[in-house]
């Protein structure tokens, strides 16, 4: 036999040397008379249970009814305060009365005249496109000679200036 | 009438409650007894367990009815009485365990100096037992009871199965290397 299963074996010796101790502990007999004395001991913790919640346990029927009776009404009666309080300070309450006219901000879109007291920061303006787009007319003075005639681009009207008779128009392309 | 009526009711479930609390001391109060000695070594300070735990049945008597089974919930009960008592017992000076060993311990063809060296050796093992820690030990106490099962110890502890057998296997090596250490000591 080897030394460690010497070991193993002292040890398991050990163990169940323990275990038996814990046995032989566990197997005592109890005390004699033991059920007599929990039971004394019981009776006992019931009867001065019993003694502690006479006036609960003792009240006939009918009373009880009545007393229950009287807690419900008085929890209506608060019920019925806290609800009447309510209503006090809820008809108490005045609205505001609906005005009789609204002001209506002016509208400032910067196009008027002036800025009419406000601001035009930011305000977005839109050129006015009813009438088109105009176009300048070039200066008679300075233009280049080219081979035929000049060119002279077709005005497009704006309707405020006339254009120039001396101007040639472009031939039709062939 | 009906206010008579369900006095009379009323009477005779307390008094069936009653009998069935008493049913179930005549039963169980000495298993109590014994587990609450396992833990606590001191006749007196187990038989106040065993007390305490019915009183407790006693406080909720109305669900008596509804418990499957009543020894292994009443063992529940004397086992966390008698952990409580010995965690605040700590603060106090411990009794004598060889003492309390040799009065209590089965002395039947033992001289006195063969009764004195028994009582010593189980207390020396006991003292190693109270080594192990909580969760092996408190294993370790209640497989000692041979009517208890793996199953019903885990009921008590409130554990799986394996969680017992596993924490028993740790605990038996944990004792044995103890056991071992000590005799090398000496």
């Amino acid at each position: 036999m080897s030394f460690s299963t010497q070991n193993d074996l002292d040890r398991n010796g050990g163990a169940i040397d323990a275990e038996e101790t814990l046995r032989l502990i566990a197997s005592l007999p109890a005390p004699q008379g033991i059920e007599d004395r929990v039971k004394s001991g019981v009776r006992a913790a019931d009867r001065q249970s019993g003694v502690m919640m006479w006036p609960e346990s003792s009240l006939n029927k009918a009373r009880w009814t009545r007393v229950s009776a009287m807690r419900v009404a008085a929890a209506a009666a608060i019920v019925l305060v806290v609800a009447g309080g309510g209503w006090e300070v809820y008809s108490h309450i005045h609205l505001a009365p609906e005005p009789a006219a609204v002001a209506v901000p002016q509208r400032v879109d910067g196009s008027g005249g002036g800025s009419g007291g406000l601001s035009a920061a930011a305000a977005r303006r839109t050129p006015k496109t009813l009438d088109g787009p105009v176009v300048a007319t070039p200066g008679n003075s300075k233009q280049t000679p080219g081979k035929g005639s000049s060119v002279v681009l077709p005005q497009v009207h704006s309707g405020l200036q006339p254009a120039p008779k001396s101007s040639t128009t472009l031939p039709a392309q062939q | 009438m009906e206010i008579v009526e369900s006095a009379v009711h009323d009477e005779a479930r307390q008094r069936a409650q009653e009998e069935a609390l008493e049913a179930l001391v005549d039963q169980y109060a000495t298993t109590l007894y014994r587990v609450a000695f396992s833990v606590l070594r001191n006749q007196s300070d187990a038989e106040d367990a065993v007390q305490e735990a019915f009183l407790r049945v006693l406080r909720h008597r109305e669900t008596l009815g509804e418990i499957r089974d009543h020894r292994v919930w009443l063992i529940r009960i004397v086992w966390n009485i008698v952990l409580d008592r010995k965690r605040r017992a700590k603060t106090r000076p411990e009794t004598d365990d060889v003492a309390e060993l040799a009065r209590v311990l089965p002395a039947s063809g033992l001289t006195a100096e063969q009764r004195a060296a028994a009582a010593q050796h189980h207390a020396h093992v006991m003292s190693c037992v109270e080594k192990l820690p909580a969760r092996e030990r408190e294993v370790m106490v209640l497989s000692a009871f041979e009517e208890l099962s793996s199953v019903e110890i885990a009921t008590v502890l409130d554990v799986t199965e394996s969680s017992v057998r596993s924490r028993l296997f740790r605990a038996r090596n944990l004792l044995a290397e103890l056991l071992q250490h000590t005799r090398s000591i000496r």
